[in-house]
């Protein structure tokens, strides 16, 4: 009955969010994932940085002239670059010393052999494993090298400079029979926020749908439910009631992410609204759409396995098998990327419990059929309510049967009974 | 009398086990009923099948005249053995929700709560939590529960456990007053001293099967009266009467049990022969005594 599946949705969500945990959640996250994003912006600007301070050593003043200018121009460039050329003995204790002291983050020795091609070159730095340092002064001494050469063979500065200008390489693809221009790492970011959000939800609200089905077993009030409502009733107005109170929850964290994109904080950032998030309307739609029947399907399938257990502490053990299918998704999600129609991508899009990750991947990447989007919708649909059908059996003979955890024949047999 | 429920040849397994075996039974309105049997008898699953929480496998359970429905729980109201609230809802909000799950407006819900626990002297519990009270409040907050919506039937599973002399009392009273208005009460227990005072039918399960069942008066008359107290002054040479199969001797008093049918009078008679008699009477068994010679030893609990 309609009535009793929303008199129970009501008690559910009302309990939640009056109680103290929705609160500090509903406050605390945000602080929290605030606090996150400002420690990475910090890190990531350090991280970009790269290194600050080197030294190129040598015993050719132009060669070593045109490897600073190299340097200086590459992405990610050192803001000081001494230069000791030709270097003395001395010069060379003197940034070994540095070195070791961590003024500068390394040198570059080049030493030109008579009657050898290229020079000797090596990048001494504090770090062993230090591989962007590598490449940035194997690109710089390479680049440095061929600017003298040509120099050397009787160009002029503008023309080396002509000739050795970098190639920006930009990335399009074919959506809708148009090329437009494709942003790999967009795509991606598309599809690591709903994982995200989804995990999240899962893991929180998902598992408090199974706390609250063990509760109720453990205090015993099913049985008084049950007296009068359905398992179906319950199991849907739990489902219900307990979703939609993580959905208030993740609506207020939204108005705040929204708030703040719109916000002048943000604008100061280089944040002017959704769009600069990268988050197109038919994609915010889907996004919507794949997250809500996402989270029914994990929550049914929590409160199916939380009908199963006789106590609380069995929850923690089942979760991994809860969200294995989202780690699956985030392991499959580079191929699917690679190749976003592929027979293995359609399938995988098509399976209830990879579908909500996966497709949206696929919409972001590259447009599917349409047939597949409401297939794929279709099934998921279907999924949710066949585990909500489920979850209602094995709670219902499941509760009555309390003391040890059930074993898969025996769920089985349930399944017969009710 | 209106029948409100009818078992007919009702059997329930649980795996290997057989918890009811071709169980039949009725309750009429304004009826007692007292569903009696030792431990692991099958008293809550005949229970759980008649508020359908299980189907039998076989058999048929009939409510208010009709086949079973969902729809006639309304008119239910079932306590279990096992009680549960909410531990962290308060108590007006408990006893509110599950008024409204049986059909009650929420507004009508609360004004009984309050009645109700005025009635039950617990009104200065209603703000507080489950969680708050004492284990007997929570009783009674559940017992309320079960009556919120005026059911025709009562169905308790154990109501009297754990609650103090005066708070039986109280739920006694309450339940004798609720069949005076013609509703149908089943409770299930083992305290036979509770059955004998409350019940008009009793039905004594065991291993999941009827092994006693009628009114009470007819059910006693089924058992002889053979037990005998006398008091006498003098001899107590007619203990040695061929009709006594047992007895016990007190300074003055012997009390008695009689072989099958045998002589009661011929012992009087005996007995005034040789002692002056202060007292003779013929007692009929407690249901306690029925019950342990009907069950037996043989209980599993």
């Amino acid at each position: 009955m309609l009535r009793n599946t929303l008199l129970i949705a009501k008690r559910e969500y009302l309990e939640r969010v009056r109680s103290k945990v929705f609160r500090i959640t509903t406050v605390l996250v945000p602080v929290g994932m605030g606090g996150v994003a400002l420690l990475g912006g910090i890190g990531g600007r350090h991280l970009e940085a790269g290194i600050q301070h080197v030294a190129v050593v040598s015993n050719d003043a132009p060669l070593a002239q045109q490897v600073k200018d190299a340097l200086s121009k590459g992405e990610h460039s050192p803001k000081t670059i001494d230069v000791y050329a030709p270097a003395t003995a001395a010069d060379v204790d003197r940034v070994n010393q540095q070195v070791t002291d961590h003024s500068i983050g390394g040198y570059l020795t080049i030493e030109d052999k008579p009657g050898s091609a290229t020079p000797d070159a090596a990048w001494v730095s504090g770090s062993s494993t230090d591989f962007i340092g590598k490449a940035q002064m194997g690109g710089a001494v390479t680049e440095g090298l061929v600017r003298e050469q040509l120099l050397q063979r009787g160009m002029s500065d503008d023309q080396v400079h002509d000739l050795m200008k970098h190639v920006k390489l930009e990335t399009k693809q074919v959506k809708n029979g148009q090329v437009v221009s494709s942003d790999t790492a967009r795509s991606f970011a598309g599809a690591y926020a709903l994982i995200l959000v989804l995990y999240g939800a899962v893991l929180i609200y998902g598992i408090n749908i199974a706390r609250s089905v063990v509760e109720e077993k453990t205090s015993r009030v099913f049985e008084v439910l049950l007296s009068t409502a359905s398992a179906d009733d319950l199991m849907l107005g739990k489902l219900l009631g307990v979703g939609a109170t993580g959905l208030t929850q993740m609506l207020i964290w939204a108005a705040l992410v929204g708030g703040f994109a719109g916000s002048q904080l943000a604008a100061n950032q280089g944040i002017h609204g959704l769009s600069s998030l990268g988050i197109t309307r038919p994609e915010l739609v889907f996004f919507g759409i794949f997250f809500i029947l996402g989270f029914y399907l994990y929550s049914a399938v929590a409160a199916a396995l939380g009908s199963s257990v006789s106590g609380e502490q069995e929850i923690q053990q089942f979760s991994f098998i809860l969200i294995s299918p989202l780690i699956i998704s985030v392991v499959m999600l580079p191929y699917v990327l690679g190749n976003p129609s592929s027979t293995a991508s359609v399938i995988l899009s098509l399976l209830p419990p990879f579908t909500p990750i996966i497709m949206y991947m696929r919409i972001c990447s590259q447009m599917p059929p349409y047939w597949q989007i409401l297939l794929s919708i279709a099934l998921l649909t279907a999924s949710v309510w066949a585990m909500i059908w489920l979850a209602a059996r094995v709670y219902r003979v499941g509760i009555l049967m309390y003391g040890k955890r059930a074993t898969l024949p025996e769920m089985i047999r349930w399944l017969r009974y009710s | 009398m209106e029948v409100l429920v009818e078992l007919e040849h009702v059997s329930k397994s649980y795996e290997e086990k057989a918890a009811v075996r071709d169980l039949s039974l009725k309750i009429e309105a304004g009826c007692m009923f007292g569903l009696l049997g030792p431990n692991g008898a099958g008293k809550t699953s005949t229970i759980r099948m008649i508020v359908g929480i299980t189907l039998p496998d076989s058999g048929k359970v009939t409510l208010f005249n009709k086949p079973w429905a969902s729809a006639s729980l309304q008119r239910v109201g079932y306590l279990p053995e096992e009680r549960g609230l909410y531990k962290k809802m308060k108590i007006i909000d408990q006893l509110v929700f599950l008024g409204e799950l049986r059909g009650l407006g929420a507004a009508e819900a609360a004004r009984r709560a309050k009645d109700w626990c005025e009635r039950m002297q617990i009104a200065d519990a209603i703000n507080k939590r489950t969680e708050e009270l004492s284990k007997g409040m929570q009783q009674k907050i559940q017992f309320i529960s079960t009556l919120l919506h005026d059911p025709e039937l009562i169905i308790m599973d154990e109501p009297f456990s754990g609650l103090d002399p005066v708070n039986t009392l109280l739920l006694q009273d309450t339940l004798v007053e609720l069949k005076k208005q013609g509703n149908a009460i089943l409770f299930s227990t083992h305290r036979m001293d509770q059955v004998e005072k409350l019940c008009d039918n009793i039905c004594l399960v065991d291993h999941g099967q009827v092994v006693l069942e009628g009114s009470m008066r007819e059910v006693k008359s089924r058992y002889e009266r053979n037990r005998v107290i006398i008091q006498y002054e003098g001899s107590d040479g007619f203990l040695t009467h061929p009709a006594i199969a047992d007895y016990r001797s007190y300074a003055g008093l012997a009390e008695i049990r009689l072989k099958p049918h045998a002589d009661a009078q011929d012992l009087l008679r005996t007995a005034a022969a040789s002692s002056t008699i202060t007292k003779f009477e013929l007692v009929e068994p407690s249901l306690e005594e029925i019950f342990i010679e009907t069950v037996g030893g043989k209980t599993d609990a």
